[in-house]
This record gives structure tokens, sequence and C-alpha cells, in this order.
């Protein structure tokens, strides 16, 4: 967790939801513009969603990938991570709204590209943890681990072996904890 | 008779290698264009294309012996390289081009032959005294033989495909109510990949090295060694990261193994390059595993501790000149390491992934090479194979290069494409691989994570989401006054 500061009046605060709650505290000036933003954080806009960050005298080069409204998906240094992004009332809010549903949140696990199921290597009701694999997925010639992308329990089970998906369809609904 | 013109039946990366040291020996260069990529560079690096574009038939270009063979006598082509992979280890397109009297940049049928079937290989290494693991003397055909042979090697056994590679038709069995099983799976996938079923069972040896020697023999006789490859950076099977020499072998290991290479090579009379690939284990004993009867892909580690290019030695003993190289001019010096900038996602398992390649830049420089089939723009086409690139790097000793190829991978600025980039930077900040001692087993074993992050870089992507989202908000009138005020966001909730 990181706070950030910009200036001390005009305070406004963010969360960052990614693999860990971000948040930042964001003052009024240089939040238009995007080069020299502070002395800590230095931001470049390279070509159109492309930039260079430099902190702690290191470089970075970073795009992003896709956004839809407040969901972020950007790439950096070759990796890449989603964020969700909140203010104080939207993150309670969306906290609350988990709670009364009963579920503190439901990760849908889709097909990453077109191909034929080779095994499932989970059940429904069975405990899984980041990096386990759930299922094998054949496509383009070789066979690809689709891995669980945090702490759970297997909710659903929506295909089986053998069955053929396509881009985007629906394979396990896992309950985080 | 001197080749003055090739017919390159391949690709990428390598076909470009061919073409650049066929240039240098003033050699026409002929390229095969195929509907899968019209525009690949290869084409324009070569003297003349060929269009293979029309779907003639149902074998797919690469692949399509008598169509090749045809465009060669068509066009007097003097030669065929046929790189590696597709038909570099045919035996029956080698002879096919011998029938028509077309040059194959390889070596002979028969070789390629007798070391492309696992069992022929082993019975010939028996003959030779090559040092190798234990396996099954006759023929196996049923799960019950597979069980008495099993008994009699020890277990853990591997059975494996006799017509095989790459992984396929392989199965480990460690106890004996597993055979059948296993010997059932093993079978029919054999029947699959290689339309042989036939199996044989060995010895399974548990996380070893995996050594492989480059060898060079002519057509009067003369068989060398160029040293040995270390190949131990593995994800099923398939080769990421490769070095020259191996921080395994000393002087008198490499000498004892680069003489079996030979002696297996000269006892198919071996012409052209190959490969000898040997398991070490811990305690220093190696085993023959099997030849490679064409030129590899992590060729060029080989070529930069030893200064010698491989693709023109090929040309020249196919044009049945004498190796001009003895074994004792051959210096192994410095260390080189190369790695496979393939198009996969390590966050997602190392998924392949398509797409365009919107930007690509993979500076080279002192002591960097990189070989690329590839520009900005182009399309990675899902019927090959997902590799990008290979970067290769050079330096007086091991660590050299590690800081080297640190930088040299920092530089590397791919866009569209995920790439196994943060792999390599997180395989060279392991205190294992650094210190050399590692085995097949390293990638599953001793890495804590498959990619390397940099400190903060997920704060750092959080801010410049933030950053990004914050700009858009601003440039949305209706928000622009108090970004965070309660009332306003309750205002918004009730319009809607």
């Amino acid at each position: 967790m990181g706070i950030f500061n910009f200036s001390k009046k005009d305070k406004a605060k963010y969360i960052v939801l990614g693999n860990r709650k971000y948040t930042f505290e964001v003052g009024d000036e240089g939040m238009v513009k995007v080069n020299r933003i502070n002395h800590d954080i230095a931001v470049e806009e390279m070509t159109h969603n492309r930039f260079e960050l430099l902190y702690k005298n290191r470089k970075h080069r970073s795009e992003i990938i896709e956004k839809k409204q407040n969901k972020y998906t950007v790439e950096i240094n070759g990796n890449r991570y989603a964020f969700s992004i909140e203010t104080p009332i939207s993150y309670e809010r969306k906290k609350m709204l988990e709670k009364k549903s009963g579920a503190s949140g439901l990760v849908v696990t889709t097909a990453p590209m077109p191909g034929k199921i080779l095994e499932v290597m989970v059940a429904e009701g069975q405990q899984v943890k980041e990096g386990d694999t759930l299922i094998i997925l054949e496509a383009m010639k070789m066979q690809n681990e689709i891995l669980a992308t945090g702490k759970g329990v297997v909710k659903e089970v929506v295909i089986k072996n053998g069955d053929s998906v396509m881009k985007d369809d629906r394979l396990i609904v896992i309950e985080k904890k | 008779m001197k080749i003055k013109s090739i017919l390159i039946a391949n690709r990428g990366e390598i076909a470009i290698r061919i073409i650049h040291t066929a240039k240098k020996m003033g050699i026409k260069t002929w390229a095969v264009m195929t509907a899968a990529e019209p525009n690949a560079l290869y084409l324009s690096e070569a003297d003349e294309v060929i269009d293979f574009t029309e779907n003639t038939s149902e074998v797919p270009p690469f692949l399509d012996v008598e169509r090749l063979v045809e465009a060669a006598v068509k066009h007097k082509i003097d030669a065929i390289h046929p790189g590696y992979g597709f038909l570099a280890e045919s035996a029956y397109f080698a002879q096919s081009c011998e029938n028509k009297a077309v040059i194959f940049i390889g070596p002979s049928s028969d070789a390629i032959y007798k070391m492309g079937n696992k069992t022929i290989a082993r019975k010939i290494a028996i003959k030779n005294k090559i040092s190798l693991l234990k396996g099954s003397t006759r023929h196996v055909t049923d799960a019950e033989i597979a069980m008495k042979e099993a008994e009699k090697i020890g277990y853990p056994v591997i059975i494996k495909a006799a017509s095989g590679g790459g992984g396929k038709g392989m199965r480990i069995v460690r106890k004996p109510s597993d055979m059948e099983k296993n010997f059932r799976l093993a079978t029919s996938e054999a029947e699959k990949a290689f339309n042989d079923s036939t199996v044989f069972i060995e010895k399974y040896a548990e996380n070893p090295r995996h050594i492989e020697f480059q060898i060079l023999g002519d057509k009067h006789g003369n068989v060398i060694h160029l040293g040995e490859r270390e190949c131990s950076i593995q994800r099923k099977h398939q080769k990421l990261l490769e070095e020259a020499p191996s921080p395994a072998l000393d002087e008198k290991l490499r000498e004892k193994m680069g003489n079996e290479a030979i002696a297996i090579a000269k006892a198919v009379n071996y012409s052209s390059t190959g490969t000898v690939e040997f398991l070490l284990d811990d305690a220093g004993n190696y085993y023959f595993m099997e030849m490679n009867t064409r030129i590899q892909v992590e060729h060029p580690v080989t070529e930069m501790i030893t200064g010698i290019d491989l693709v023109e030695q090929q040309i020249r003993i196919a044009q049945n000149e004498k190796l001009s190289l003895r074994q004792e001019d051959i210096k192994l010096e410095g260390w080189a390491m190369e790695f496979r900038i393939n198009a996969e996602d390590v966050q997602a398992g190392f998924a392949p992934n398509t797409g365009i390649i919107k930007r690509m830049v993979i500076p080279g420089g002192k002591n960097v090479r990189v070989d690329t089939g590839f520009v900005e723009g182009a399309v990675i086409p899902p019927d090959y194979d997902s590799m990008i690139a290979k970067l290769i790097v050079y330096g007086e000793h091991r660590k050299k290069v590690i800081t080297t190829g640190l930088r040299a991978l920092g530089k590397i600025d791919i866009q569209g494409l995920k790439t196994t980039v943060p792999f390599f930077k997180a395989v060279l900040h392991n205190k294992a691989f650094v210190d050399g001692d590692f085995n097949t087993s390293f990638i599953e074993t001793e890495m804590q994570s498959l990619f390397h992050q940099e400190k903060d870089e997920e704060m750092l992507a959080a801010f410049l989401s933030l950053m990004d989202y914050l700009k858009e908000v601003a440039d949305d009138s209706v928000l622009s006054a108090d970004k965070s005020s309660p009332w306003l966001f309750n205002k918004r909730m009730k319009s809607i």
C-alpha cells in the first residue's frame, strides 16, 4: 500500500485495486497534464497510450492495454496487471454490496483462445490458490495450463473433458476468499 | 562442384540466417512464399522467390517433398537447405534430392534414417561401446514384456516411442502397478503422433542435465566436435535458454563426451552439422540420448565461442570439400547464451499469443546478436511456432554474459504481444542459475516466480491507470468540479 502526496491542500483519495490495494492521495494541480507530475514519479507520454515512468532512478516502460470506465489493464516491463479505480465511497459501497449478495467476489475464468478441454483438474468445492492449474486447454498445437489467479473455492465447473470452447467461453467460477 | 544456388526449404529467422551466409559466399538464394505469410521478412532477403501460395495439395508447403524438389529442378537450383524442423530430418526428402541430382545440404539419407530411429540408434551405440542408459533388449510389444524388461532395468523407467521425439509418446513409470496404463497411453500417443506405435523401455534418469555436442563431419570420413551446449532450461521438453559451454563440464569430461559424440557420428558415416545429445547426472555419469541430424535452433551459441560459421561449413561440406579444421584447431573462447523470445504469456502459464507486432525494438550491439524473422507490423502466424526472435549474448566469462543479457533484455520493447522476456529476467536473477547449479528440473523446482517483477512496478502501473482515469474524468465536464464529493456522487446516482 502506498500513500502518495501531491500537495497538502485539496487532497483527494483514490483506491486502486489490483493484486493489492493501493491508496493514492491526489492534489488539484498537475492532475490534468501527464508530464512531470511529481518529483517522485515522472511520467512521460511517448505515443498514444504508451508511457515511460521514472521512479527512484529507474525507467519503466508501460502501456495502457485496455480501459473500460474504471477498469484498467496496464502492461509494465512486459507484465500485465488489472485494476479497478475506486473513490473511498465507491469502495465502501462495493464492499457493502459484496457482503449483501453473500459473495466476496466471484471470478469467472474464461477461455483465452479457442481450443479443446483436455483435462479439468479441479472439482466443485475444491480449494485453490494462486497459480494452481485449473484446466489443460489444447490450442495452437500445444497444451496450455489455465491457472487460478487467486485463492478461493471452485463454485462451478462449466465445461468437461473433451469439450470444444471458443474464446471468452465460461470455464470455471471461483469464489474468491 | 561448387554450389552456386540454394533453395531454402524453410522460413523465418533460419531462412534469413542461411541467406546471410549464402550471400557472403556469393551464392544465389531462392526462398519459398506461402499463403500463410506472403509478406514475410525472409522473402525480401532472398534473391529469388518461388510462389507456393496456391494450394496444390493437402501437404503443407514446407513438408511437400515433391513440390520442393521439382521447384529446384525446374529452376536449375544446385542445392536445397532444409533448415531445422519441417523436412530437415526426413530421410525421404534427402533421398529424393539425391535421386534428382539436387545437393541436399545435410547428412546422407542413410545417416538420417539410422539416427532418426531410436531403436536403431541405440543398437549402433551399443555396438560402438557408447555410454547408454540401460534399456530394453527386445521388442516390447505388450505391457507384460514391458514389465519384465522394466524389472531387469530397475524402476523408475521411461517408455519411449521408437520413432519419436519432443516429449510425445513418453511416459515415466515408477512402479509395476502403473505399467499397464502407461504402456497403453504411450503406444496410442506414439501411433497418433508418428504413425508407429513401437516403443522401448529405458532407465529413467531423474533430473539430469541436458548436454549436447556440436558435430561437424565431411564426406571424406573426417569428424570433429565443436564443444557442448547446456540446454537444461526447458519447459515440457521445450528449450528456452541455451548456453555454451556448460558450467558442469571440465576439460576432461568434455574430451570424454566429445570423443563419444565423434564415435557415434563416425559409426553412421556422418557428414554436415549434427548434434549428439547426452544426459548428465550429478555424479558425472553421462548417457547417450539421441542424435539430431540437422542444424539446430541454438547453433549460434557455439558459433559465438568458436568463431565458426556453421552454415558456411555445411555448404562447404555439401560441395564435397574436406574439413579445413582439425580437432586441435577448435578453441572455445568466452561464453554465450541464447534466449528464445517467444510470443508466450508467462503470467498465463506460457500460453501462446498471436497477433500483430505493433512495435518491436530488440537492440543488438557489441556482443549482442539478434536473429529474427519478423519486423514491426508483422503478424505472428498461428500455423508455425511462437518464436519472435533469438537474443544471443556473448562475453569473456559467464557472469559478464548474465550482466549483458539483463541489460539487453531490459532494452527490448515489444508491443502487441506478451513475450518470454520477463521469464528470462527471472532466470538471470535466480541464484541457482547464476551459480551454474541447475538441471532439467530448474523451471519447476528452482523458480519462485516464473516472471520477473521490477520493484514497485505494480504500484507504478496502478498510478498510471489512476492518472489516465483522472485525465479522462477531467475531460468530462460533468465531473470537473469536485471529483470525490459524496453529494455529487449521489446526485449522479439519482439522475440515472
